[in-house]
């Protein structure tokens, strides 16, 4: 294998595409205002019975897990010795650093007392039992670290190696020089917080049905959370860095799509374990209950079983194609899956349901625009990805 | 390839027994039995069967707590162009109400139910509150403190009984729920609003110990009168508000609920996870020497 160097890609920063998402963002900047001025009963359709909506559990909770490719490639590069993945390092954790970021500003625009964020500072309103407390301490200790390994990267573009002797030289050379102890906070966070994030349901009891409740619902998320990582890391690397003309990368993504397929027959096996154990069996059948929650669940089924044929066989995971699309089924699987436990299997009283109003959807939308946009961005000016 | 898939099978072996101690800690949450509520605790009870719905103790709630009135739009007797803004006739409990007097009616039989946060002795809103921001009191209140509340809402989705209701058409919302009169002193005097008022003293306020004690005699005295069962005492892990009725509880709207806190399940797998943080600390380092030894063999292509 010959050996490559990351390079920005370069080209035009304002294209049509950008520019667009540009727009959409300021239709949801519009409705933000709204939200600040007015609360957020005048954008969402909350209620007090269901009062986590999209910007919580698709914001925070599935977007969190959607970028979850840089606490895959940190565990498969550097725990488990994968350095021939060393190329796929660089975009995963940008890619997470600005997920984990939206996802946080989701939540200062979900939280109906924003000051009171600052209140996780603050020893004294800490709340050691509290599942949130504990994610949130996370998420933001997370974000620390993920700027710290993208550092390098950006900082690259400010020296040369011919002439290293500049400031940013300098810091570059002491943060590769500590780099295995940040990549240990890399990987240990994230299983903290990612089956966190699961956890959260555990208190909310019978309130979420059989189909999704279990006392393994956190570990279920940090299987699934690891899956939906590779599905990033193939598509944001079929996208960006593809031409198929590269056998190596290929041959790498077929690897991992190899990788994803065994963690998520591990948590579909579980999956199925639980819901026979808490008899939930029926409820899978029960397509008159009045909830949606029968067809969500073989919806999210057959996002799994349909993305693990895209990538079961070894021609397939030889295939862009096959892992592109397998990648992304997976992690759309992955997020009903979310949405399922949180929304649709979530019945806190007979006859309530929810579904997101314009605004909030808009807004939810428009943040996604922003940061892919901001991604594109720093991918043509900083030297991120690696391709032929 | 080999090693690597070895070491991946490892790895995926760890995850596998770890994940065999969750389910067991979930058990030993359940089968170490409930908080006790201590003799300091002070609760209510109401008996269905003696109230005559005359919301007096809404009223007096309202008072107390001032609370804005809701509007109803009330069809009595056909005459439906009355003037709508005369009576507080609210629906259910909401950020104006948090005490409420209902009515169930089935043919012939037919019962009042009175809601309000049931101060849990060991509370889901307590124990997933980030910011300590809801207080299981001393004297067994379980109260909303402004300062430390961050507006999350995990409250209103770990609650078994929907109680804790939020401002959503206020740019900077309150929780509001029932503070068993904390806030506004009553409490402090060894009294609530809602039974003080109460005519037929069917909803009266005391140490939750002698509550328990007088709910279990009127239950023995009279069976036929009851349902056979006193709604509070291990529903939810206990509650500090405590019911009896005639009429089956889940048709007045109270959940079945296991006798066991969900608090105490999540708090079980936590504690036994990061206990001492010493699992953690150990992950921590066995990732940095294997990441030490990854880099430094790769140091020449890297």
């Amino acid at each position: 294998m010959e050996h490559l160097d990351p390079k920005p890609t370069g080209g035009k920063i304002f294209t049509p595409p950008i520019l667009g998402m540009l727009l959409v963002f300021a239709v949801c900047a519009y409705f933000l205002i709204l939200r600040y001025a007015n609360g957020i009963g005048t954008v969402t359709n909350l209620t007090d019975h269901m009062s986590w909506g999209i910007w919580k559990v698709i914001g925070v909770i599935v977007g969190a897990a959607l970028v979850c490719g840089g606490y895959a490639c940190a565990f498969t590069v550097y725990v488990f010795n994968g350095w021939k993945y060393h190329r796929f390092v660089r975009p995963a954790i940008l890619l997470s650093l600005l997920g984990y970021s939206f996802a946080g500003l989701s939540l200062a625009y979900d939280v109906g007392r924003y000051w009171g964020l600052f209140n996780f500072f603050i020893p004294k309103y800490w709340q050691g039992n509290s599942v949130l407390f504990e994610v949130a301490i996370c998420v933001m200790s997370y974000i620390l670290i993920l700027s710290i390994e993208v550092g390098p990267s950006i900082l690259e573009k400010f020296f040369s190696p011919e002439k290293a002797d500049n400031l940013a030289a300098k810091l570059h050379a002491f943060l590769n020089k500590v780099l295995f102890l940040t990549l240990g906070f890399g990987v240990v966070l994230p299983t903290m917080h990612q089956s966190g994030l699961g956890g959260l349901a555990l208190v909310m009891g019978e309130k979420i049905s059989p189909l999704w409740q279990t006392p393994f619902v956190s570990l279920l998320h940090l299987i699934s959370c690891i899956a939906m990582g590779y599905g990033c890391v193939i598509a944001t690397e079929v996208l960006f860095a593809n031409n198929y003309k590269d056998k190596d990368q290929m041959n790498l993504l077929g690897q991992f799509a190899n990788l994803m397929k065994i963690f998520v027959v591990v948590f579909l096996a579980l999956r199925w374990i639980e819901i026979i154990r808490a008899g939930g069996v029926g409820l899978a059948f029960d397509f008159g209950s009045g909830y949606l929650d029968a067809y969500s669940f073989w919806i999210e089924m057959l996002l799994f079983l349909v993305g693990l044929y895209f990538v079961w066989s070894k021609s397939a995971q030889s295939s862009a194609k096959n892992i592109f699309f397998g990648g992304w089924l997976i992690m759309l699987g992955g997020s009903l899956y979310r949405i399922n436990v949180y929304i649709i299997g979530f019945h806190p009283e007979a006859g309530v349901s929810y579904f997101p109003s314009l605004p909030e959807l808009i807004i939810s939308i428009g943040m996604v625009c922003l940061q892919i946009a901001i991604f594109i961005t720093i991918v043509k000016l900083f030297p991120i990805i690696t391709k032929k | 390839m080999k090693t690597k898939r070895r070491s991946f099978l490892k790895g995926l072996l760890g995850v596998g027994a770890g994940a065999a101690v969750v389910p067991m800690v979930a058990n030993t949450a359940t089968a170490s039995g409930n908080k006790e509520p201590s003799d300091n605790h002070m609760g209510m009870f109401y008996d269905a069967t003696l109230c005559i719905g005359c919301k007096a103790c809404e009223v007096a709630c309202k008072k107390a707590n001032d609370l804005k009135p809701e509007y109803g739009n009330y069809d009595i007797g056909g005459i439906n162009n009355l003037d709508s803004t005369i009576w507080d006739a609210p629906g259910d409990l909401s950020v104006n109400t948090i005490n409420i007097i209902k009515l169930y009616q089935e043919g012939e039989t037919h019962s009042f139910i009175k809601k309000q946060c049931m101060h849990c002795v060991d509370a889901n809103c307590v124990s997933g509150c980030p910011t300590t921001a809801l207080i299981k009191q001393d004297n067994g209140a379980v109260t909303w403190e402004e300062d430390a509340c961050v507006g999350c809402r995990y409250c209103q989705m770990d609650c078994p009984f929907n109680i804790p209701k939020f401002e959503f058409n206020h740019y900077y919302g309150k929780i509001v729920k029932c503070q068993l009169c904390a806030d506004n002193g009553l409490l402090d005097k060894n009294r609530t609003a809602c039974t003080d008022v109460c005519p037929s003293k069917a909803v009266i306020f005391g140490k939750l110990k002698d509550l328990k004690a007088e709910a279990h005699h009127r239950l023995a005295a009279d069976p036929a009168r009851y349902n056979g069962q006193v709604y509070g005492d291990t529903e939810g892990g206990g509650l500090g508000v405590i019911y009896l009725s005639k009429v089956p509880f889940e048709k007045l709207g109270l959940p079945k609920l296991k006798n066991f806190s969900y608090a105490a399940v999540s708090e079980g797998v936590q504690h036994t996870l990061y206990k001492g943080m010493i699992a953690p600390i150990v992950a921590y380092a066995v990732i940095v020497f294997a990441a030490f030894k990854t880099l430094s063999k790769n140091k020449e292509n890297h």
